[in-house]
Parts: structure tokens; sequence; C-alpha cells
């Protein structure tokens, strides 16, 4: 409870500010990554050969061995910067979870997936990332190789599941919280968040079957 | 009508050492028109006098009767009856001081959040009796009154994940007295001012945008569309007025 204390204020002190700001910026940054990347990926849709010269493009003009860390940066980042907003301690999870069921409310469900789907994706991602840039070049052999082992697929399809969820969710509660959705263009914007989540997930996992269907 | 209505009860009394937190059953046949506030009133006069709440304007104005009825925050005297279930829960405000059964003391946590924000006109002009009441834009003189609608009842604050995980979060009802103060041009604190005040995790960034304070005001107030715009200006305020140059020769590109 609040009670009478004196203020804390820091002159000049702009620092809650900045990290706001970096918090939506890399949130945005990696949402619009995961669907590029899914296009990237999409190519193998039209075979390995196709697959293999976008791969190689990257490679060649090194955005994978540079743009890959920078990536992981940014991400990792997010995770810190989202970690400050997490509920950690026992009593605060207990409590988020307890509001959660009281109050029934779509909304407040949205943020505790937010919460756990990014806890997932700071271990499952980060190890997703490593295989891949560790492991240079990529080619579409590899990646079936990998995805035809059942554990991996597995893998794969819980990390389309909460990237998708997280990356989607994320989008809607950016647009929330700095007020560009409002509250008249709150249904619409959940219908193309919906939607999007659906493009999402499925262009993944319809990716996924087109590696575990790729001769190796 | 002639529904039997099941009332489970937060009961308990925390000034009575004897008294252990429980709920407790009564049923009461509905009549019609029914309030909440008219249900509780009719068991404390027939089936239980020591059942403790807090009402005192039964019309949406004063905001004492706020508690969690099957678990949403909201108002009993703005509650019908004919809106919710048979079997109806009620506990008191989470967050708020209890006081007993489903009365809580919202005041205090107000009044500290209010000396937080500084919640009145900061202006260095001397005040004269005398002089006629300065005049004011009758649209901004609307839109202040639009945010004073707030009757500081609670309902967002117990609404809110934040504020129930972190103690020290300010809420949804404080920046939206924040936002009061901001377009009122007697006030003469600056953006700087201002993000001193609220920028903060405890303030406006904080908020996670869980919506549920806009999704159970019983005053119907956007609450999130203007913790939204605060928080816009007091990120762009975070720059040092950086990004709001930037914006500023873009508009001008425009024209």
């Amino acid at each position: 409870m609040s009670v009478d204390a004196t203020v804390e204020t820091y002159k000049g002190h702009r620092l809650a500010g900045w990290l706001d700001w970096l918090q939506m910026l890399t949130g945005l940054t990696l949402a619009v990554f995961i669907f590029a990347h899914m296009l990237f990926v999409g190519t193998v849709i039209f075979g390995a050969n196709a697959f293999n010269w976008i791969a190689s493009f990257f490679e060649k003009t090194y955005l994978a061995q540079i743009g890959g860390p920078i990536l992981f940066f940014i991400f990792l980042l997010h995770g810190t910067l989202g970690a400050r907003k997490m509920p950690f301690r026992t009593k605060e999870q207990k409590l988020i979870v307890r509001h959660a069921k009281m109050m029934h409310h779509r909304d407040t469900w949205f943020w505790v997936g937010q919460a756990v789907t990014g806890s997932i994706l700071l271990v499952i991602a980060a190890i997703h990332m490593w295989t891949v840039l560790s492991d240079l070049p990529i080619t579409a052999a590899k990646g079936a190789q990998e995805v035809q082992n059942t554990l991996w697929a597995l893998f794969y399809v819980l990390l389309i599941l909460c990237a998708g969820f997280h990356a989607c969710i994320g989008l809607y509660r950016i647009g929330v919280k700095w007020g560009f959705i409002t509250r008249a263009t709150r249904a619409k914007a959940l219908k193309c968040i919906y939607i999007l989540m659906g493009i999402y997930a499925g262009g993944e996992l319809i990716l996924l079957l087109r590696f575990l269907s790729l001769k190796v | 009508m002639g529904r039997t209505l099941q009332f489970e009860i937060f009961r308990y009394n925390p000034m009575d050492p004897n008294s252990k937190p429980r709920m407790q059953t009564y049923y009461l046949e509905e009549k019609e028109n029914m309030t909440l506030f008219l249900a509780l009133n009719e068991i404390r006069e027939t089936l239980d006098p020591s059942l403790q709440f807090d009402f005192v304007c039964r019309a949406a104005v004063c905001g004492s009767c706020a508690m969690v009825i099957n678990g949403r925050p909201g108002l009993a005297c703005k509650t019908k009856t004919k809106d919710l279930p048979d079997k109806i829960t009620l506990h008191p405000l989470p967050v708020f001081k209890l006081i007993g059964d489903l009365s809580v003391d919202t005041g205090i946590w107000f009044r500290g959040v209010a000396k937080k924000i500084e919640a009145w006109v900061h202006t260095n002009k001397t005040f004269d009796p005398n002089a006629l009441e300065e005049r004011m834009d009758n649209e901004l003189a609307n839109q202040i009154f639009e945010l004073d609608r707030c009757i500081e009842c609670g309902c967002c604050i117990a609404a809110c994940g934040t504020a129930r995980m972190r103690e020290d979060f300010l809420g949804a009802a404080t920046i939206n007295r924040i936002a009061r103060f901001y377009i009122d041009p007697r006030d003469e604190r600056s953006d700087q001012e201002y993000y001193e005040v609220i920028g903060t995790d405890e303030g406006v960034f904080g908020c996670m945008g869980l919506l549920g304070c806009e999704d159970v005001c019983p005053r119907n107030i956007p609450l999130l569309d203007q913790i939204g715009i605060i928080r816009r200006k007091m990120a762009i305020a975070s720059t040092g007025g950086k990004v709001g140059r930037l914006f500023s020769v873009f508009a001008k590109k425009k024209k």
C-alpha cells in the first residue's frame, strides 16, 4: 500500500523513459524480424536450391555473421528489459495468476501468456540461434536433417507457437500501451492480431512440414 | 422475477482477534430493479446486522460501494442483480486497507498517491479574491471535466495486475488525475517537471497495458487511452525534447 513518503525525484533522471523506448523498439525489431525470417525460410517451399541460394546470399554479404550476433544482442537486451516487469518472486507469480483467474479477463491472461512465452523463448530461441549461427553455412539439408529428429521437430513446434504468440500479442500491447490502439479501434486491432498470429503460426508450421518432407 | 439469489460474501473483521477470513452464504428473494446495494441493505436489515459494507450516494457518484463482484471490481449501486447469475460472490477490493467484510479504506491510498504526484494546481500567481475568475475555453473545460469524472472508487486499481504485484505502482486513476492537471493551463508545471513526478517505472512506464482498469471503470473513462497519451508525452520528454524536435521537423515538412 502506498502511504505518505518522500517523493522520489531525480533531477534530469531520464532512464525510465529511455528504457521504455528501448523495450518497445527492441520488441518491434524482433517482431518484424521473425516475420522477415519466415519469408526467407519460406523459400524452401520452392525447393532446397532456392533456400540454399538465399542462405548463401546472407553469408556472402556477411549479414548472417554480423547481423546474427547483433540480433542475438537485441534479443538478450529485450529479454532483460522485459524481465524488469516480470513476476519473479513466488508471491508475485501466485498473485498475478490468482488475479487473472479472479478477473476472467482476456487481456490479463494475454499478459500472463506473454510472461510465460517470453521466459520460454529466452531459452529456446537462444538455443535455435546458437545452433544455426555456430554451424554455418545454413543449408536446406542441415535444416531437414535437424527437424527429421522428433525431439527437434517438437522443439520447433514449441518455438513457433511461443514466438508467434509473444510477437503478435507484443505488437498489440505496444499499440495499447502507447495509445495507438484506442477504445474505438481495439476490437478491430485484436482481429488483425489474431489474423497475423494465424498467418505466422500456420505459415511456419507449413514450412516445418516442408522440411520434414525434404529428402536429405 | 422470483429468483432466489445465493450470496457468497467474504467476512473478516481485522479488529476482532477471534475473527477468521471466511465466506458466508445468504439467500435472498430477488426483487424488481434490485441492485446489489439494495440487496446488501436487505441482508443487513433482515439477515445479518453485523455485515459491513460502504455506501453513500447509491447513484454511482461517490465511489464508496466498490467491491469485487463475481471476480470483477465494480460498484454495488450500479450493478443490477438481473445482470448477474443466481450465485453472486462478493469480495472486498484488493490492494486497499481492509476495514471489515466488504468495506475498504480507499482514502489513505488515494491521499498517498495524490501527494506523490502533487495533485494540485502549481502556480506562481498570487490569488486575488476580488478579481474575476479567469475565463477558460469551453472545449478545454469539457476536456478537463471529462478527466475529472473519476470518482476514485478504486476499481481500476483493484483490476490492475501491475498494482497488485507492485505496491508502489501509481495506477490508472492517478495517471488520469495527472492528465487533468497536464491539460489545465492554470498549472504551470513543465513537461520536465511532470516527468519527474510520473516518468518512472512506478508511474506511467510501469503500466503494462493489461487493460483491466479500462474494462472495469464504472464511469467508463477511457483510462488506457489517457495513459497512452501521457506515456507518449513523457517518453518524448525523456529524450530531452530531441524526439519532439524531430516530430516538429516532419510536421513542418508536411506543410
